[in-house]
């Protein structure tokens, strides 16, 4: 079947290439000037704010705080606000950093990783079913629109900022970018090194489809928290 | 005394020609001398409309032939101008010397209120009325030619006149021509928000560019609210809110 | 998706006396646009952005098969499988195996308008495969067996009390309750159990990206990267149009369509694949297939007029300014697109002559093709589309009209180029249009004109026209004469 797959019904391939070959040509239009955006004549601290700025029209929340030990203080009042028991956190260099199983023992918060599971399904279920809150890093902060960039890899399961209710990421300010494309152009420069999944995140998950009533929370996270360092 | 042509679409021709006298008056006001070529008929749109490419082509060519020597062809409607102005020249797609006359005469058509300040410069038109009136954005007029200041302008400089906004000015009245008549659940949903929203805007007065909408929303009046008009900018102008016939 | 656009003018009938979506049609569009406005405002210069954005699209087409090849080459690098499709009954035969083969007892669905083209949740079913929309406006109409009201909010016209009662008939709902957001709460326990477990996922595709074999898909749900993210096996459905050449062009199309759609900067997840996960990966798809479509798109593509209808984006801008739209709703467009960009679609992908309302049910105001970010003119492809039935154009099923209105313009296009002629018609025809005439307005005419009289008043063929009244200004008060034209 594999093999079968990458060469699929070569006459289907054909004959749809074939038949748009074989349409009248167009000249391509040369592209239009467009204005630069305003975000890229931004300072960092305009960044920073106008990222918190959006973040927060979004009900996201945002702190800032200094170095890592000021991050860690602010995550333990985030676990006694929110109850936090047991939370799944990524193995990214930034959480890394963090050295959070130690402070779990300290704030009397379990600690999971997905490096913890021997499989995939079983790491499902403890995402899905037993953790109160995925912890991440962020590759990239995109002050446009108060947005994270995350690139999944083996330090990045996608399933942390995704199934549990509430997301906190932590954001070392340095991350900070103005617009999407500086992000991309970072992201997607090596085909080598293209990862599996690159997300775009901006607040918590929401939906309008009953009646045009907007409300936060219907697959992903109910609840955004981005800790900013630096 | 300057001379403009004067292109008058059927819908004035046969079933509203004293907006027609209206605008001439109104010229003839502001110094310019009428010119109204008799071989004129109909610039083509409900063939377009109805998808009779060959009719159309007949009355382009025609309407090119009448118009095309002109310096300059002014008329009370913006669906007819839009028409010789954009569709013309796609209509002549396949056929390079009249698509060539096409694009020269297209600069030189203009909608009332887009002749009047855009070329004449025209400001105090010598009217005058008194009381509260709203404005209908005809489509034609509004997206069609992007005029929208001009006809404003005019009205708000009229004296003891107050222009008041219009909920979803820019909506259309539901119109469109055949559409009335051929979708009559819709258009008649149309016009009904159209109106309630004159109504509600406490206007004595709904201005408009455009014969169509005139029918339309005039039509509609007529049999529901006989005692609440619409009219056409240049009558209101030309005889001061009064219509003349 | 099963076809209705024939029963355009009865739907209309009914939707027009649906008070409650009326009454939604009153207050959601107008909301949007003002959020469109908000959002849009972002841009220094919104004409550039949007224009921007059509000469994105317009090279996208222009260089279609070229881009595919590219596409396909990255996205096979990248681990990637691709197959492509004639039509719906390969893309759904090739889903269908795959979910067979690897044993799969039901599938979670992101959103995706060419599956309901394609009516793929109608085979999997058939054939023992449950697929389970989880676009919470999509699981309420494929529940409630509905087309979709809006492109963007499929069910947003149900009514609590519809959604109450089928939650709690199908979705585990304990409470009643008519509260949107328990009632969404309910649907996230009930659809996250499907996540949990699910084995494979299938979505559409936002937009494909050539220079590095990427798909995207925007969404605010979630649902869309949890049915990537949680089961092995992630089938991607495009129709070949999907594809644009670079990544930056992407994101400005995706700027352009959150800010169109609903006035977002961005939506809350932009997830975009490279390939199947990794292997020190543990989640996401082993094996991600990327299914192209082309249903019907090769033929528009060989008619340059027609294939601009293909830069569509899908933002729903321009459902949200049309006033027909406005009036009634999705349902009467009778098929997966509705508002104007249906009327651009469906009579390209079904026919002139199943759409006849279709490209017709419309004032051509214009309002659709000044809010469109790839720069589609609707109203130009309405009167093509018209002119091609009138001719019963065999390429696009044409169906030409009856006999008594090609007449009509016949005779029309002899008397418009004549002057005497046209006015002798006009001298004819006056007092049959005034028939009924009473002080000067029509209320009533026999013939065709029902449709008009029913509400509306007309003022009374005047007995002078214009052209008339000229002749007699002309003794008073214009010494100019009128010029003779010239004769060719």
């Amino acid at each position: 079947m594999e093999r079968n797959e990458k060469m699929q019904q070569p006459s289907a391939r054909e004959e749809i290439l074939q038949k748009l070959k074989a349409a009248p040509k167009q000249s391509v239009s040369p592209r239009p000037e467009i204005p630069l955006l305003s975000e890229l004549a931004m300072t960092q601290e305009e960044m920073i704010h106008r990222f918190t700025e959006r973040l927060v029209e979004e009900t996201g929340i945002v702190y800032r705080v200094p170095n890592n030990q000021e991050a860690l203080e602010k995550l333990a009042e985030i676990a006694r606000a929110e109850g936090l028991k047991k939370v799944m956190v990524s193995t990214d260099d930034v959480v890394a950093a963090l050295d959070l199983p130690a402070w779990g023992k300290k704030y009397d918060v379990i600690i999971m990783t997905p490096k913890d599971f021997p499989h995939r399904e079983s790491f499902r279920d403890a995402v899905f079913n037993e953790v109160q809150a995925g912890i991440t890093g962020a590759d990239f902060a995109v002050a446009e629109s108060g947005t994270l960039g995350l690139i999944h890899n083996k330090d990045q399961a996608r399933l942390v900022s995704l199934a549990p209710i509430l997301h906190i990421a932590i954001v070392p300010v340095e991350r900070m970018n103005p617009i999407y494309e500086r992000v991309v152009d970072r992201v997607f420069d090596n085909p080598q090194t293209f990862p599996s999944q690159f997300i775009f995140i901006t607040g918590p998950s929401m939906t309008g489809d009953i009646q045009g009533v907007l409300f936060k929370g219907m697959h992903g996270p109910r609840k955004v928290i981005v800790i900013l360092v630096g | 005394m300057k001379n403009v042509s004067l292109f008058i679409p059927c819908t004035v021709d046969l079933f509203l020609p004293h907006i027609g006298e209206a605008t001439v008056t109104l010229l003839r006001r502001l110094g310019i001398n009428s010119i109204y070529h008799e071989e004129q008929t109909c610039c083509g749109q409900p063939a377009i409309n109805a998808g009779y490419q060959q009719a159309a082509q007949k009355a382009a060519k025609h309407f090119i032939k009448v118009f095309g020597e002109d310096d300059q062809v002014v008329s009370p409607s913006g669906s007819c101008v839009g028409m010789v102005k954009y569709h013309y020249p796609e209509l002549f797609e396949n056929e390079p010397e009249w698509r060539r006359r096409a694009e020269e005469l297209a600069p030189r058509m203009f909608e009332l209120a887009q002749y009047l300040v855009d070329v004449l410069k025209a400001e105090d038109v010598g009217a005058s009325f008194a009381g509260k009136v709203a404005y209908h954005e005809s489509c034609h007029i509004l997206r069609g030619l992007g005029v929208s200041e001009q006809p404003k302008k005019l009205i708000g400089n009229v004296p003891g006149t107050q222009l008041v906004p219009l909920n979803a000015a820019e909506s259309c009245c539901g119109f469109g021509g055949e559409f009335a008549n051929n979708f009559p659940d819709i258009s008649e949903s149309m016009v009904k928000d159209k109106v309630e929203n004159y109504l509600s805007s406490g206007a004595d007065l709904l201005l408009l560019g455009e014969p169509g909408c005139l029918l339309n929303i005039g039509g509609f009046l007529s049999r529901n609210h006989p005692r609440k008009k619409a009219m056409h900018l240049a009558s209101f102008l030309a005889h001061n809110g009064k219509e003349g016939r | 998706m099963e076809i209705q656009t024939e029963q355009f003018t009865a739907a209309v009938k009914r939707e027009l006396q649906n008070s409650h979506s009326r009454a939604f049609l009153k207050l959601m569009p107008p909301v949007l646009n003002m959020k469109r406005d908000i959002g849009l405002s972002t841009f220094p210069d919104i004409d550039a952005a949007q224009a921007y954005g059509a000469a994105i699209r317009q090279e996208a087409m222009a260089r279609l098969p070229e881009l595919l090849e590219e596409f396909e080459k990255n996205a096979l690098a990248n681990g990637a499988k691709v197959f492509w499709a004639r039509d719906a009954k390969e893309a759904n035969a090739y889903i269908l195996h795959l979910a067979k083969e690897r044993e799969i007892k039901y599938v979670t669905k992101g959103k995706s308008m060419v599956t309901e083209e394609t009516g793929l949740n109608e085979v999997l079913h058939k054939n023992g495969v449950e697929p389970w929309e989880t676009d919470l406006g999509e699981f309420i109409a494929q529940q409630l067996h509905r087309p979709p009201f809006h492109i963007v909010g499929p069910a947003i016209n149900v009514p609590v009390e519809e959604v109450r009662d089928l939650f709690m008939a199908k979705a585990n709902l304990k409470e009643p309750t008519l509260d949107p957001v328990q009632l969404g709460y309910a649907a996230r326990l009930f659809l996250r159990d499907k996540f949990h477990h699910v084995q494979m996922g299938i979505t559409g595709v936002n937009i494909a990206v050539a220079a590095t074999g990427t798909i995207i898909n925007v969404e605010n749900e979630g649902n869309i990267r949890l049915t990537k993210s949680s089961p092995k096996i992630q089938v991607s459905v495009m129709s070949l149009e999907k594809v644009v050449p670079t990544i930056k062009d992407a994101l400005h199309l995706i700027r352009l369509l959150s800010r169109n759609c609903t006035g977002q900067k961005l939506t809350a997840y932009v997830s975009m694949d490279s390939g199947p996960k990794k292997k020190d990966e543990i989640d996401g798809p082993e094996e991600l297939f990327i299914v192209i479509i082309d249903n019907g798109r090769t033929k528009i593509y060989q008619d340059l007029k027609a294939r601009d209808a293909l830069r569509c984006i899908r933002c729903a801008a321009c459902l949200n300014i049309c006033p027909v739209y406005g009036q009634i709703g999705g349902y009467a467009y009778g098929w997966a697109y509705s508002g104007p960009m249906g009327q651009v679609l469906n009579p390209l992908l079904l026919g002139l002559d199943r759409t006849q309302d279709l490209y017709r049910t419309t004032t051509l105001c214009g309002a659709c093709k000044s809010v469109c970010p790839v720069g589609i003119n609707h109203p130009s492809m309405f009167l093509y589309y018209r002119a091609r039935d009138v001719l019963g154009d065999p390429y696009w099923r044409g169906k030409k009209r009856s006999g008594s209105e090609e007449r009509f313009f016949q005779a029309w296009g002899s008397a418009v180029t004549r002057a005497w002629l046209w006015n002798l018609g006009i001298r004819m025809v006056r007092p049959l249009i005034n028939k009924d005439a009473h002080e000067g307005v029509i209320s009533k005419m026999k013939g065709p004109f029902h449709g008009w009289f029913r509400t509306r008043d007309l003022p009374a063929m005047a007995e002078k026209t214009f052209h008339d009244r000229w002749k007699e200004m002309k003794k008073c008060n214009n010494p100019v004469p009128a010029k003779r034209y010239s004769k060719n």
